[in-house]
């Protein structure tokens, strides 16, 4: 009996104290890995990338104990791979301890050469991102192995995330999660392999093992940062089982009791007078209106440790908030005014994608402000944005909303209006001095996102870039463009009225837009639209279409045909492409362009527009085709010739 | 007379300094006070520091966002910050430092922190105010003032004060139209100099310029000597002293377990035979195997570290690897000096400016033959033989012993040192552009293709850095068989050969065909905006480009239209297109040369003229008729 119990008190002490991090290791003797000759070709390869997370409960107290290690092979085969590898940022973020860290390098001739411990820096309070451990890879030459192996005992949280894929090829990716007899969920996003129940020195534990994992990589119209591969997790203390149900309504209980008011707070109630001004008759519209350009010309968003940045007094006295501070400031203000609001809580879909199935506080990222009776947005701690619609880069995420009972719902966050960014464009063209000269009147006006860029950069940008800017709005690409008006309206930030157009009136000229060509003329008349992206393929398409937002342009140009001359080629302007929905039939996205003679004048019109933001994968070719139609349009030229 | 002189001077002044109703944000205040102290040998140096700005409006509240940079030679003291609001002549404090530190791309460990803190309450009528000392602890770095920033400043004020035992020396940039104030006054032992400028303009950055130290009007003060018991003690006089210092502190290099670099030395050069080659494939195997990392903590960021512990590391910044060739030449017989330069950033000689601002980086020159040779080891790909491109023009000191020192001017590369020679072999079939062509790249040329290529193409295809890059064609160019040879810091030329394929260039219309061969524009978007362009333009290096094109004609087409010759001709920049026809064969020649590293203001007009005659000329079509 005796010789039992001590049995178990050994299990019971084994599961507690012998974390596997002690005794997982680096092989004692490195040898170089082998790659393949089409893998020397690249900067670097990773051989291994292997992290492990372990939880375990304190024997004493039964409080969660959390550790990491990091474990990583990398292959660097030049200059340029040496420098993505041989700098090492260890966050300190939320560690207890560093409990051992070790690199070390072998060169192609066998040479290993061993991190000297001394030479790692403390780098503390760097910008929003908390402490660093750094050190620089000793030894290391071109078609090295770098290996870095660390633990970390973390300030033990409920929940973490890690991404898996990198900015190169991995050979072998893994993910350890030893949580033995303690309760946990994990979940890996967009990879088909699956975790397999494994036990790690008799503890239970899940494996995600993947084999040649491919290389994220830049494409236009994708959000690749947030479509790594990439693992979240949560692990509960002893005994307990939290649903995501639980996890949300903490949240909401959280978020609501601190942001939403009961009572209006008295200094926020003297800011109202100062917001409506004595103005009679005001629609909830322009009171939000109101309320969200006072803010924003009156608060500062602040990214700092100051924790009194959240206190509602001290906001409402020094004018300055954090990002979560400054919601209870429009909490106070809407509540005084009667407007009826809902919280969002969301992320931002270029750095991650919001998942309701899952609750980790690090997607948590980003808050906005939903008016339910207008179905319009307003962007708390974004100084280029006015109410309206979301901002493009949370566009299409999930969001947490919570309304002011709270009372919660998960929710897209779609566009409201169709036609909210639109650019509507007239240009009326004319030849100089026997065609020695174009002269083109531009008119042009923005809506939605476009005119909320153009606001943001001609008022917040440098010198330089407001210079580029303009060169971009009078038409970007015609060389040797001479600019000989140019007049702006409605760039004011604040506008009272909703969408209401930023307009661009511009005259240019231009000689290299006309080419001489023998007896005849050939213009370049596809350069009119500016300079037009070009999506190129060569290798399969990885990441799903998403466009920065929907939009539409119109065009019309009107070209006068000079005394004395035909025209010819006019064919080129008929361009017309499509993508059209599999249900419906109905147009999706498209670029059509067509003439006609009317006159003495040609008159073509360009209409082109995106109305979803995203686009099936299987389907790029078919949105490649579009976007590329007007790239096509751009290199379309006319001949005139004398009768 | 005498008054109306006056008045044409005021002029220009009252004419623009008055009006601020484009700006957002200006400082109404700008003053700097330095304090120098010495007990014994002692110094005691202090900068009080008063700023006052006011935002005309409530559009770019983030100027509220301060930042008080320091590091291990200074100290920030006594920080008092408030917003005042005029409206209701309320101050509201500053409640809230915290201190920072960043990471940098370029410098992977530095010792720089900073104190930020953001003003409260800050809108359209807010005036802030920010006062704070700063400790200099080394009096080697007094710094530099500048009368002018990025938004307008309407008081600007450098003084400094001290004891008549010290002296100081000062020098002035970009000054002579801010209408500089200078007074000297001296209260029993103490001399204070104020320099003062009122209504200076806001100064911003351009892309293409120079750094903003060849606009801004500043200055530079120094400590040059003090008196101690009756005999006086250089600091830094002129650049006698600079180098005397600069030498103590190299003679604190460690220099243990050298005889382990000199064997490096030895096994790479021992079957080389001349002292040139020796120290071509020295220079070239420090390219090859150190890695530029970075460390700036306290006087290490002067010290270069030792020679061994950088090859054992394979890492270093720019003096290491300067250390290490010195090092490594020297023990194989190669006279070699450890050299303290800056870069083209730096506006200065070693003359003007006997202080560390004067340089900002560290090369190793060598001495073949009567030839000098400038080595900088942190441009990997630069071929043995040219200096780095962003040292031309500058002063290089070379330190030859403890008390000896010899400054060289880098000179400017020719234009033949960095030459793009292109092949081209262009047919049409049906309608499409087809092309075999051949680059070969030198000097810098070379270093900044390669250059490019590593770091700016990201995860890009080949195709699309070639198509982004080169911009042959139209956007629609499709890459094939793209080959690139000798990617190395060697003085052999850099080949790059490709096919492409241009849809939508050839235009058709009717039974002719209009054929450009121009498919490199290369300047063609450099234009300068003369009314928006406030600086001279600065350019990286000369070169020349040469293209010899050669179409053949499709069969049933013959040439009726080919365009005559054009050119353009100043000893600084120009170009030639010829063009001939042979049997079914058109061939243009084509040259471009740029032969100077800045054009200035006075020379925009003449600059855009090259550049319209060349964009003119690129649009010039052959025309192709179909035979009847």
């Amino acid at each position: 009996m005796i010789k039992k119990t001590l049995f178990v008190l050994l299990l019971v002490s084994t599961n507690c104290f012998a974390q596997y991090y002690k005794t997982y290791d680096w092989s004692a003797k490195p040898k170089m890995h082998s790659i393949s000759s089409e893998e020397e070709k690249e900067h670097s390869i990773g051989i291994l990338k292997k992290y492990i997370v372990e939880y375990t409960s304190d024997e004493l107290t039964s409080d969660l104990k959390q550790y990491e290690t990091t474990h990583t092979i990398t292959r660097v085969n030049d200059e340029k791979g040496i420098g993505q590898h041989n700098r090492v940022y260890i966050p300190m973020y939320g560690v207890k301890s560093l409990i051992d860290v070790k690199a070390r390098t072998i060169n192609s001739k066998g040479k290993v050469t061993l991190l000297n411990k001394d030479n790692i820096k403390e780098v503390n309070n760097v910008e929003e991102y908390g402490d660093f451990k750094i050190f620089a890879i000793e030894g290391v030459e071109k078609n090295s192995e770098i290996e870095v192996l660390y633990t970390v005992e973390k300030e033990a949280d409920l929940f973490g995330s890690e991404t898996l894929q990198g900015e190169y090829k991995i050979k072998s990716v893994q993910f350890l999660y030893i949580t033995g007899d303690l309760n946990s969920e994990i979940k890996a996003y967009r990879t088909k392999s699956e975790f397999e129940t494994v036990l790690t020195d008799g503890k239970a534990s899940r494996l995600l093992d993947i084999k040649d994992m491919p290389a994220m990589i830049e494409e236009e119209y994708a959000t690749p940062n947030a479509n790594k591969v990439s693992v979240v997790y949560q692990c509960f203390p002893k005994g307990q089982k939290i649903t995501q149900d639980m996890f949300w309504t903490n949240v909401v209980n959280n978020i609501g009791s601190k942001i939403i008011p009961e009572e209006v707070n008295s200094k926020a109630k003297a800011d109202l007078d100062l917001i409506i001004n004595g103005k009679k008759d005001l629609s909830n519209y322009e009171k939000i209106v109101l309320v969200d350009n006072f803010i924003k010309t009156n608060f500062t968003v602040v990214k700092n440790n100051n924790d009194e940045l959240s206190d509602l007094n001290y906001i409402l006295t020094n004018r300055s908030a954090s990002d979560f501070g400054i919601l209870k400031v429009y909490a106070n203000y809407f509540k005084g005014l009667n407007i009826p609001y809902e919280l969002v809580v969301t992320s931002n879909r270029f750095t991650y994608k919001f998942d309701p199935d899952f609750f980790i506080p690090n997607m948590l990222r980003d808050f906005l402000i939903y008016l339910p009776e207008e179905e319009k947005y307003v962007s708390p701690d974004r100084i280029e944005y006015r109410v309206g619609e979301a901002p493009f880069n949370i566009l299409g995420s999930y969001g947490l909303f919570i309304k002011e009972d709270y009372g919660y719902y998960f929710s897209k966050i779609v566009q409201s209006d169709p036609d909210y960014s639109h650019i509507k464009r007239i240009v009326d063209i004319s030849f100089n001095n026997d065609f020695e000269s174009a002269t083109l009147k531009q008119h042009t006006e923005h809506t939605g996102h476009w005119a909320v860029t153009s606001r943001a950069i001609l008022n917040l940008s440098t010198d330089q870039g407001i210079k580029e800017y303009k060169d971009y709005l009078t038409g970007s690409g015609i060389e040797d463009k001479v600019i000989d008006s140019y007049e702006i309206e409605n760039e004011e930030m604040n506008q009272m009225e909703y969408n209401i157009p930023f307009i661009v009136n511009s005259t240019i000229s231009s000689e290299s837009i006309i080419e001489d060509a023998g007896d005849s003329y050939l213009f370049q008349i596809g350069q009119v639209i500016g300079t037009q992206s070009e999506l190129y393929q060569e290798t399969e398409r990885i990441n799903p279409i998403e466009m920065t937002y929907p939009n539409q342009y119109d065009y019309t140009i009107t070209v006068d045909i000079p005394d004395g001359y035909t025209v010819e080629g006019l064919n080129s302007l008929n361009i017309n492409k499509s993508y059209e929905s599999k249900s419906t039939g109905e147009k999706i996205c498209k670029f059509e362009s067509s003439y006609k003679l009317e006159d003495n004048k040609i008159i073509i019109t360009i209409q082109e527009f995106y109305k979803s933001n995203e686009y099936a994968l299987n389907r790029y070719e078919e949105f490649r085709t579009v976007i590329n139609a007007a790239s096509d349009f751009n290199k379309a030229a006319i001949l005139f010739k004398a009768k | 007379m005498k008054n109306l002189l006056l008045l044409v001077m005021m002029l220009p002044f009252l004419g623009y300094t008055q009006d601020y109703s484009n700006e957002d944000y200006i400082y109404l205040k700008r003053h700097e006070h330095i304090k120098i102290g010495i007990t014994k040998q002692n110094f005691e140096i202090t900068k009080q520091v008063e700023e006052q700005a006011e935002y005309l409006t409530s559009k770019k509240l983030y100027f509220a966002n301060e930042a008080m940079h320091f590091d291990s030679f200074t100290t920030i003291e006594d920080i008092e910050a408030y917003t005042y609001i005029p409206e209701r002549d309320s101050q509201i404090e500053v409640d809230y430092i915290e201190t920072k530190r960043q990471f940098d791309n370029g410098i992977f460990y530095s010792d720089q922190e900073s104190k930020i803190f953001t003003f409260p309450a800050v809108t359209k009528g807010a005036i802030t105010n920010l006062n704070y000392k700063e400790i200099i602890k080394d009096p080697h770095f007094l710094g530099l003032y500048r009368f002018g920033t990025f938004v307008p400043t309407k008081s600007s004020q450098l003084s400094i004060e001290f004891p008549k035992n010290v002296s100081i020396g000062y020098i002035d940039f970009n000054t002579n139209n801010i209408g500089l104030d200078f007074k000297q006054d001296t209260k029993k032992d103490i001399t204070t100099y104020t320099w003062t400028a009122n209504n200076i303009k806001g100064y911003q950055g351009e892309d293409d310029g120079e750094s903003m130290l060849y606009h801004v009007p500043h200055i530079i003060v120094y400590i040059k000597s003090y008196e101690y018991q009756g005999k006086k003690v250089n600091v830094l006089n002129d650049v006698n002293d600079l180098y005397k210092w600069y030498a103590s502190l190299v003679d604190q290099i460690e220099t243990d377990e050298l005889e382990k670099v000199y064997k490096i030395a030895d096994d790479i050069t021992k079957t080389i035979p001349t002292k040139k080659q020796k120290a071509e494939v020295i220079f070239n195997w420090v390219q090859d195997n150190i890695n530029y990392v970075a460390f700036e903590d306290g006087l290490g960021g002067f010290i270069p570290r030792s020679a061994a512990s950088v090859c054992e590391k394979r890492y270093g910044d720019c003096k290491d690897m300067a250390n290490l060739l010195y090092e490594m030449l020297n023990h194989v017989g190669i006279e070699a000096y450890r050299t303290w330069i800056g870069t083209r950033d730096r506006p200065y000689t070693y003359s003007q400016v006997p202080t560390p601002m004067v340089d900002n980086h560290m090369i190793t020159t060598a001495i073949i033959d009567g030839e000098t040779i400038f080595l900088d080891g942190t441009d990997s790909y630069v071929p043995f033989g040219m200096p780095s491109a962003f040292t031309q023009t500058k002063e290089a000191l070379l330190g030859i012993d403890d008390n000896t020192f010899k400054l060289i001017t880098v000179p400017v590369q020719p234009s033949n040192k960095s030459v793009t020679d292109v092949r081209t072999f262009i047919s049409i079939e049906d309608d499409i552009f087809k092309v075999s062509e051949k680059r070969l790249l030198t000097g810098y040329e070379k270093v900044d293709f390669i250059t490019d290529y590593l770091y700016k193409k990201d995860t890009k295809t080949e195709e699309e850095f070639l198509n982004t890059t080169l911009a042959l064609g139209n956007n629609k160019t499709s890459y094939n068989n793209i080959k690139k040879e000798n990617f190395d810091n060697k003085n052999t030329a850099l080949e790059l050969s490709y096919d492409l394929s241009i849809d939508s260039y050839v235009k058709k219309v009717g039974s002719k065909l209009f054929i450009n061969l121009d498919i490199d524009r290369v300047l063609s978007k450099s234009k300068i905006d003369i009314e928006e362009k406030k600086y001279d333009k600065k350019i990286d290096h000369t070169y020349t480009k040469n293209f010899i094109t050669t179409l053949t004609i499709p069969d049933g087409y013959s040439a009726s239209f080919i365009p005559e010759t054009l050119s353009f001709d100043n000893p600084n920049y120009g170009y030639t297109i010829t063009y001939s026809q042979k049997d079914n064969t058109i061939i243009q020649n084509k040259s471009i040369y740029v032969n100077t590293l800045r054009i200035e203001k006075q020379d925009f007009e003449s600059w855009n003229e090259f550049i319209k005659s060349l964009t003119k000329a690129y649009k010039k079509s052959i025309i192709l008729e179909q035979n009847l």
